[in-house]
């Protein structure tokens, strides 16, 4: 037997539950996050991320359930825990009228840092996050959208925190400004732990050791890229652009292989040409032969094929789409209202 | 408990200065009030007023404070629910009681700001008109120290309820009005019962008791005879403490409404 000691997590949540109203926004849901992991939330609208996020920030109470952030339980020293933690809410609420500067040094102040130390890492916040001394000093209401959000980054950054929760970073960000988010990731890899919840997967995709997908109040699928890869997508995936229409393909595809699905609900269309994924689980040798299937009936116009990896927004849609067939969301199952007949 | 205080307390001072609006409000509170005043003392040997001619200093700031209250609290936390910043400001390791006592210290010093320039009044004349002012009795220092005393106490319950009128709305308009509403109704019920001795209504048992906790905070206004000839009434000063800390801890629990 090992005697080596596993390190204790950063966070640790147990069977969490969370009810407005009637909305049941977390079902029990359970995870645990290490020192200095990249973890992505990932979830639809309504999945219950942001609510998990602020249990964390200790700014909403969970109703039943277990979170300790560094060894802290937060339904215990709620306070102690905000000290191990940098917060960018959704939205990133700043005060209008203050300078940069000076609403760092009120941040600053608050969470307890005093003197040089204060000095020195309002310093350090405005390098990591590209505020030069031209921007630190302008008033935050005549900022743009990418330079606030920079200045919720460093005022999360500025207590060196030990967990740092974003929630929703790069929303309404030209791709640079997001690209300067993922550099100061990247900086603190393996230093600090972060938890970022995104829209944009493949900047989850890009920058997160691992992810946790939420839908409906529960974790449906957790663990890193390849494992999710392994869980959710057993079979192959293939790209067909066509000309041909959505159920004339699908049924052509089904000749061969009636298990063969169709991953997305409306493909993409560009120039009259849309892009299909399908996923076929019965190996590479039924694709190739789909594939010939549907160049000898010629009737498809085919432009473009290629056998692919599945990317995170293929599990994604995958998990949730699992996810809403159990609880029979979809409206297909057995409990569907039925309209009466007279 | 009070983590943050100081940083809040320093943070909404700065607010509060650099803010056009409190400066607008107290230049015409005061140059009403200073108004006022010149009038009363010119006519005050054809009046019958009874209290020493420093008191009338004390009505005009006393019902004057409906107006002037909301100008300084309404922001505090309507404008912070607004903005969403009150949730950046609570992901700091702050208590939110805290947070509620630097914002009210800070509304409250601003009070204590206009009070002390409103006695500026009265000591302009003491300089310029020394023998006038022997005559009205404004070198009397038990009636300055008096006189503050009763502003200070009422001030303080006041702006508490101008804090916790801003803790229950987002906006900083309805927050305004209510503090209005909620002094003038307060002001409206001690009017009432001026002159009367209310807790003597009942002489024995808890209507008793009642009406002597009743009296002593909504006849507050009849103390002023007290205070402004230099008696500190003790249990008025409690009594608006009390008042003060209800609406504080009121506030408080409002905030932690949020968190549900």
């Amino acid at each position: 037997m090992s005697n080596e000691r596993k390190p204790l997590p950063i966070v640790e949540v147990l069977n969490l539950r969370k009810r407005y109203r009637s909305t049941e926004a977390l079902r029990g849901i359970s995870f645990s996050i290490g020192k200095g992991e990249i973890v992505g939330f990932l979830g639809p609208n309504g999945a219950g991320k942001s609510t998990t996020l602020r249990i964390l920030s200790g700014l909403v109470a969970a109703d039943s359930g277990e979170a300790k952030v560094c060894g802290v339980d937060l339904a215990e020293e709620e306070g102690e825990v905000r000290e191990h933690i940098g917060y960018l809410a959704e939205n990133n609420p700043l005060p209008e009228d203050f300078r940069v500067i000076e609403y760092l040094k009120y941040r600053a102040s608050l969470k307890g840092l005093k003197g040089s130390r204060k000095r020195e890492r309002i310093k350090s916040v405005l390098e990591i996050c590209d505020l030069e001394r031209k921007i630190s000093e302008k008033r935050i209401g005549n900022l743009s959208k990418g330079f606030r959000q920079r200045v919720g980054i460093a005022d999360s950054l500025l207590a060196e925190p030990r967990l740092i929760i974003l929630d929703e970073p790069t929303i309404g960000l030209d791709p640079r400004q997001s690209a300067i988010t993922r550099k100061m990731m990247e900086r603190l890899r393996g230093e600090v732990s972060f938890i970022l919840s995104s829209h944009i997967l493949s900047e989850v995709e890009a920058c997160c050791d691992r992810m946790i997908i939420l839908s409906h109040g529960l974790i449906v699928a957790e663990g890193t890229l390849v494992e999710l890869q392994k869980k959710f997508i057993q079979s192959v995936a293939f790209e067909i652009v066509s000309k041909a229409k959505k159920i004339e393909l699908q049924r052509s595809v089904r000749k061969i292989d009636p298990q063969c699905e169709l991953l997305q609900d409306d493909p993409v269309e560009i120039t009259g040409r849309r892009r299909f994924t399908f996923n076929c689980s019965k190996g590479q040798e039924t694709v190739e032969l789909i594939l010939r299937t549907l160049l000898e009936g010629n009737n498809f116009e085919i432009s473009e094929f290629q056998v692919c990896r599945p990317d995170l927004e293929t599990i994604f849609l995958k998990a949730t789409k699992q996810n809403w067939q159990e609880m029979d969301l979809l409206g297909r199952g057995k409990n569907k209202i039925s309209k009466p007949q007279n | 408990m009070i983590k943050g205080y100081w940083v809040i307390l320093r943070f909404e001072l700065f607010a509060l200065f650099v803010s056009p609006a409190t400066y607008v409000a107290s230049f015409y509170f005061l140059a009403l009030l200073g108004v006022g005043f010149r009038f009363f003392i010119e006519s005050f040997v054809l009046t019958d007023w009874i209290l020493p001619p420093l008191a009338s200093l004390v009505v005009g700031l006393i019902f004057g404070a409906p107006a002037l209250i909301p100008f300084l609290t309404m922001r505090s936390f309507a404008e912070e629910r607004r903005l969403g910043t009150l949730e950046t400001l609570m992901s700091a390791p702050v208590s939110n009681l805290g947070i509620v006592l630097g914002k009210w210290t800070a509304s409250y010093l601003f009070f204590i700001f206009i009070t002390l320039a409103s006695f500026c009044f009265p000591l302009i004349i003491s300089f310029w008109f020394p023998e006038q002012a022997e005559s009205l009795g404004f070198d009397k220092i038990e009636q300055w120290v008096g006189t503050l005393t009763f502003l200070l106490i009422f001030g303080a319950s006041f702006s508490s309820v101008g804090i916790f009128a801003s803790s229950v709305t987002n906006n900083q308009m309805v927050a305004g009005m209510l503090t209005f509403t909620l002094l003038t109704l307060y002001l409206s019920v001690m009017m009432f019962y001026f002159g009367e001795n209310i807790d003597s209504q009942f002489t024995n048992g808890p209507a008793q008791l009642f009406w002597s906790c009743f009296g002593a905070i909504f006849g507050g206004l009849n103390k002023m005879q007290y205070f402004s000839v230099g008696i500190i009434d003790i249990p008025t000063v409690l009594y608006q403490l009390v008042v003060t800390f209800y609406f504080l801890i009121l506030a408080s629990t409002q905030i932690d409404q949020v968190k549900k």
